[in-house]
């Protein structure tokens, strides 16, 4: 993922290439600059990766994007018939040729650098997020306190294939690759061999899809709103698939448009809406983003309940506050009918005790008012 | 059993007895108001996702019955507002909208005047129930707006109010203890609602959880059976009855029965009906005693709480952004409100009994005013906090404070004016405060929208509530230091009264004096104290 922009020499490059693509100048000065560039920038990395905590992948790696973007149209972006049996596209001068020639380069332009801990037998991975086309650089550098450590072979795979011209600098060995088809992504990895032997791949994946792990709840007849949203990248297109058995069906909206309504609500998010739902809408449900290298889904589950259901706790739970106000109310009822009897009683012996008193005299009972 | 069978003996509050059940009632009843808004923040996003509207839209519900509901009592009013819906609340109309139904709180006492407290709570709870229920099958973000916001928000406020009432109806020396029981019903609420609202809504969805809720609610109306109408509101009232025969029953009488030539025999069970047949007939004076804004302990009440609720519920609305700012992430952001809440339920009974020992029950004012400034020293040094660690630390400190001021906010008021009065100054207190409660957390955004920084706010309320507590605090001295001067001229007036009158007039005009002032103002000294329980009829002669 695109951490840091340097943005130290944006600039310089963006003047190059338009000179470069304007000019359609000597091939090899682009790869020479560009080397030269990346030589530069590789010095501004290791300065700026002092202090980095070695333990952790993510601090280790620094990146930094460049947009280069010609007026080349949105669509095109480089296509070379490169062939593909050659694993690892680099950036050989006839390419560069076919490149310039076609004057598109829209594609952005990322580095990623793992920094390797010195001990051996480590592996350390990087997941890289591609969206579109992309010229990209993988390296993996070594911390310059085991450049001590001789005899150090580092080879570059990818899957199974061994990946030539290795861009090696003093400690860090990189290879710079195109992507711009599905095909091309996948797992790429430097492996350290010598005194010690350390690991460090490279997943290259298109942007991933959260769906919903719980599922979305709904009545019949009701409606649910199904959302995707994909976070910091841009699909260009949106599908919906039902589970059909074991089928994943596309959802036409424009055929059952009384039933399925899809709705682009904003760039990076998709509303699926289904209307008068019936148990047989209950299942899982794919939205799938397409991107410029490849497609990814997510899985959203629908529950269609019927009313019935939270009907049963309702009643049961109505039924118990009946029972409860109707058993206070009956307490109440009983003790102040026992608390009536008592009060009779004990009428009944004021009643006896005023009449001695009354017989006693007069003054009992004007004492009695006056403290009232 | 509150002793109601010793005819002639007009009992005073029971303290004990049915009394438990009452506070049991008024735990759940509290509980639900308070706790019942903020635990439906768990459904806004689902709402928005279903209709299509935006946040802010779906948090007016939650406002909406917010506004209603505390309107009506106007404490902890914007207690769990997130910051987006503070931002909210300096929307024009929103605050318009907030403003408008703080109605509830004096209809709430002008109905607790009128019908007692049982009907009220029970039609209270009646109604949250429909307006849930009603809501589960709401088709527009507006129809929620109405049965969620408005109608269950009333339904709610019809709870708060009687429940605080009859608790000093039925405690006069525990009080302190009961308030801080049933308070406690809050956090205990909150805690249990917001995981059973997580479970019905990934099994029910929100409609089925709505439904589920208003049944739930009904639970209100149970609380409600058990508000036992108890017919001695008025202390005063017994101490003159010490004598057994049944003709003393006759002179049982409130400020407002004085005058009414009523039957000889008042059952206590109809006391209530007929006092409320007095009221009925008197002007609105009787439903709202407006005559308490001369009364001094409840205007220091009301000039202190008002200056308390600028900084009182600000940081609990921030605390949770404020700990994400610093790099907490959610969880524990979350987990701070949690650790606030055990605290405060462990406080607030706590600080009922310590109120209620015989070295605070005479102070308790002193008690609330420390309570403040203690709760105001807490924001004052939040922002020396640094980390999860220090902020653990005053979510716990704070969590005791918060505690600690709500377990005394009813009782302080209970004891300056007294249990008679306490309805109509518990509506009178709300709609004052509802301005400042309205403004407290949107201030408070402001100056962290202002600097950028949330400290400001923590001073600026720290700084609030330490000068409110002070100002409690000296105007409470000089109170206790007027009422012991009273009593004394009191006291001197029934050593010698005057020639001409009959020693039963004497009585009765001493009678009415205190009546007025209500003899809660009377602080437990010692010396007063058998003074007191005579006047309260504790004593059974």
């Amino acid at each position: 993922m695109p951490a840091a922009f340097s943005g130290k020499r944006p600039g310089l490059r963006l003047l190059l290439l338009l000179c470069l693509s304007l000019s359609g100048g000597s091939p090899a000065d682009p790869t020479v600059t560009t080397q030269d560039a990346s030589h530069s920038q590789a010095n501004s990395l290791t300065k700026m990766q002092t202090g980095l905590n070695v333990s952790s992948p993510e601090p280790m790696t620094t990146t930094r994007t460049v947009n280069r973007q010609t007026q080349g149209s949105p669509s095109d972006h480089l296509t070379f018939g490169h062939n593909v049996s050659v694993p690892g596209p680099d950036l050989t001068t006839q390419e560069f040729k076919q490149e310039t020639k076609e004057h598109v380069s829209n594609a952005t332009f990322v580095e990623y650098e793992i920094l390797l801990p010195g001990v051996s037998g480590t592996s350390t991975e990087k997941n890289i997020t591609l969206d579109r086309a992309t010229r990209i650089e993988l390296s993996c550098r070594l911390d310059n306190k085991y450049s001590h450590l001789k005899s150090l072979q580092v080879t570059w795979k990818w899957g199974n294939e061994t990946l030539r011209h290795i861009n090696k600098t003093e400690n860090s060995w990189g290879i710079q690759l195109r992507i711009w088809d599905n095909s091309q992504l996948g797992s790429y990895s430097c492996t350290l061999k010598g005194e010690e032997e350390m690991h460090a791949v490279f997943h290259l994946q298109v942007p991933k899809i959260e769906g919903k792990e719980k599922p979305i709840v709904s009545y019949e007849g009701d409606t649910a709103v199904m959302i995707c949203k994909s976070y910091g990248y841009t699909p260009t297109a949106w599908t919906w698939y039902m589970t059909n058995g074991s089928e994943q069906v596309a959802i036409n909206d424009s055929l059952l448009a009384d039933k399925y309504v899809i709705n682009r609500v904003s760039a990076n998010v998709t509303h699926l809406k289904i209307l008068k739902l019936t148990k047989e809408d209950d299942g899982i449900y794919w939205c799938e983003a397409g991107f410029e290298l490849g497609k990814s889904k997510g899985k959203l589950k629908l529950k269609v309940l019927s009313l019935m259901v939270p009907l049963k706790p309702f009643l049961a739970i109505v039924a118990e506050v009946i029972v409860l106000v109707t058993v206070v109310f009956l307490y109440e009822i009983y003790s102040k009918k026992k608390e009536k009897c008592a009060a009779d009683e004990k009428e009944f012996d004021q009643i006896e005790q005023l009449k001695s008193e009354e017989s006693n005299g007069l003054e009992n009972s004007s004492t009695r008012h006056r403290k009232i | 059993m509150p002793p109601l069978a010793n005819a002639g003996q007009a009992p005073g509050p029971p303290d004990g007895g049915w009394g438990w059940a009452v506070v049991c009632g008024a735990f759940v009843s509290i509980g639900f108001a308070y706790a019942f808004p903020k635990g439906l923040a768990i459904f806004f996003k689902e709402i928005q996702d279903f209709f299509g509207t935006s946040y802010s839209e779906v948090a007016w519900v939650s406002s909406i019955m917010l506004a209603t509901t505390y309107g009506a009592d106007g404490k902890k009013r914007n207690q769990d507002l997130s910051i987006r819906d503070q931002a909210r609340c300096r929307h024009p109309s929103l605050k318009v909208l907030s403003a408008a139904p703080q109605l509830p709180g004096p209809i709430s006492s002008i109905l607790v005047n009128r019908y007692g407290s049982r009907p009220v709570v029970i039609f209270g709870g009646l109604l949250c129930g429909i307006g849930m229920v009603s809501a589960a099958f709401c088709t527009s973000i507006l129809q929620l707006y109405i049965c969620v916001g408005f109608i269950t928000g009333f339904g709610l406020a019809l709870n708060l109010q009687p429940s605080v009432i009859i608790i000093g109806k039925y405690f006069l020396k525990r009080r302190p203890i009961a308030n801080g029981l049933a308070m406690a019903g809050s956090p205990v609420m909150l805690c249990t609602l917001a995981p059973l609202n997580q479970f019905l809504f990934d099994n029910f969805g929100w409609r089925g959880s709505f439904l589920i809720l208003g049944a739930i609610l009904l639970h209100c109306c149970v609380a409600g059976a058990l508000f036992r109408p108890i017919g001695a509101p008025t202390p005063p009232v017994k101490p003159q009855v010490t004598g057994k025969g049944k003709d003393a029953l006759k002179e049982e009488v409130t400020e407002d029965a004085m005058e009414m030539g009523s039957p000889t025999k008042v059952p206590m069970e109809d006391k209530v009906e007929e006092e409320g047949g007095k009221a009925c007939c008197e002007k609105i004076n009787q439903y709202l005693d407006f005559s308490l804004f001369k009364h001094r302990g409840f205007l220091i009440y009301l000039i202190g709480n008002v200056l308390m609720f600028l900084g009182f519920f600000a940081p609990i609305v921030f605390l949770a952004p404020y700990a994400k700012h610093i790099g907490i992430d959610e969880y524990s952001a979350a987990f701070l409100l949690s650790i606030l809440a055990i605290v405060d339920m462990i406080a607030r009974p706590t600080t009922g009994i310590i109120a209620n020992s015989k070295w605070v029950r005479p102070q308790i004012q002193y008690f609330f005013s420390f309570s403040i400034a203690f709760n105001g020293t807490c924001h004052l040094l939040c922002p020396l906090a640094s980390g999860y660690t220090g902020l653990v630390i005053y979510a716990i400190f704070f969590g005791l404070a918060f505690g600690m001021v709500c377990a005394m906010l009813f009782e302080t008021l209970m004891d300056l004016v007294g249990a008679a009065r306490f309805t109509s100054a518990v509506g009178l207190v709300t709609i004052a405060e509802c301005c400042t409660i309205l403004l407290g957390p949107p201030i408070g955004g402001t100056l962290i929208d202002t600097f950028g920084d949330y400290k400001y706010m923590f001073i600026k309320c720290g700084a609030v509530m330490v000068l409110a507590g002070t100002f409690l605090f000296i105007m409470n001295y000089y109170n206790y230091r007027m009422l012991a001067k009273e009593e004394k001229e009191r006291k001197a007036k029934e050593e010698n009264p005057k020639p001409v009158r009959t020693e039963n007039e004497g009585r009765n005009s001493w009678n009415k004096e205190t009546t007025r002032d209500g003899p809660e103002l009377e602080p437990l000294s010692k010396e007063q104290e058998g003074l007191k329980e005579e006047v309260n009829g504790i004593n059974e002669v």
